[in-house]
């Protein structure tokens, strides 16, 4: 337990949604990636989040989507099969935009956390002085 | 006329001990006994040596901060806040050590003032 623990526990959650953050980036790029049907699907990422013992949260690991994703019929793309069918990524536009503000939120809580960190050692520096 | 000594009634209740409530004199108030250990010749070596300490975690904090801020220069930052953060604890890591410094300069001048 250093003095700016509290510092690095918002370090690690701004870490950790950064990396949520560029998840949803990367699934919001891909939203309209569509692949043949003999091919997987675009496979959404979905960031896991695990509590660290000593204090904040770490990315334990990625979970993606369905490689099976959504057979559209589209015959006049360049990749349909015979019966004009693409396969598209099981991703949901609406779903993915509530968690970009959600991310979006937990990165300005964090900085949050910062810039109070700061003022509760700044004021703490004020004891004894003149 | 002489004034007849008028007999009052006593109002002196009697002792009810209320349940929860301790007597005044089962409290017991801080003891002032507590002496203070005179300082011994080693303090003031130890004193020096904690501001050596705080000295070389601070050195290694702007150091740390001023790795990062050539990466965020040269593109290689992944996470601003790793920088951002950084320098922050750097910051108030040398206002502590002037805060320090200052204190103790204080302690010593206040000492030379002293009339012999």
């Amino acid at each position: 337990m250093g003095a700016f623990e509290t510092l690095r526990i918002a370090n690690t959650s701004l870490g950790a949604h950064q990396v949520w953050l560029d998840a949803i980036a990367g699934n919001i790029a891909n939203v309209n990636t569509v692949t043949s049907t003999d091919e997987e699907a675009f496979r959404a990422t979905y960031v896991i989040f695990d509590a660290r013992p000593d204090g904040g949260v770490d990315v334990d690991g990625f979970a993606g989507s369905d490689p099976e994703g959504r057979l559209v019929h589209d015959p006049d793309h360049p990749l349909a099969d015979e019966d004009g069918y693409v396969r598209a990524p099981e991703l949901d536009m609406s779903s993915q935009m509530g968690q970009l503000v959600m991310a979006q939120r937990g990165f300005q809580a964090s900085v949050q956390m910062t810039k109070t960190a700061q003022d509760t050692y700044s004021a703490a520096l004020q004891i004894g002085a003149k | 006329m002489s004034v007849m000594p008028v007999e009052f009634p006593s109002f002196s209740a009697p002792a009810v001990p209320v349940p929860g409530v301790a007597s005044l004199g089962d409290i017991a108030g801080p003891s002032l006994s507590q002496s203070v250990a005179p300082a011994s010749a080693a303090d003031g070596a130890e004193f020096g040596s904690m501001v050596l300490d705080g000295l070389d975690r601070l050195e290694g904090l702007t150091d740390r901060a001023d790795g990062l801020a050539v990466e965020a220069a040269t593109g290689n930052l992944d996470n601003i806040h790793d920088y951002t953060i950084a320098a922050s604890e750097a910051q108030v890591a040398t206002q502590l050590t002037v805060a320090l410094r200052n204190k103790a300069v204080e302690a010593f001048n206040e000492i030379m003032r002293m009339q012999v």
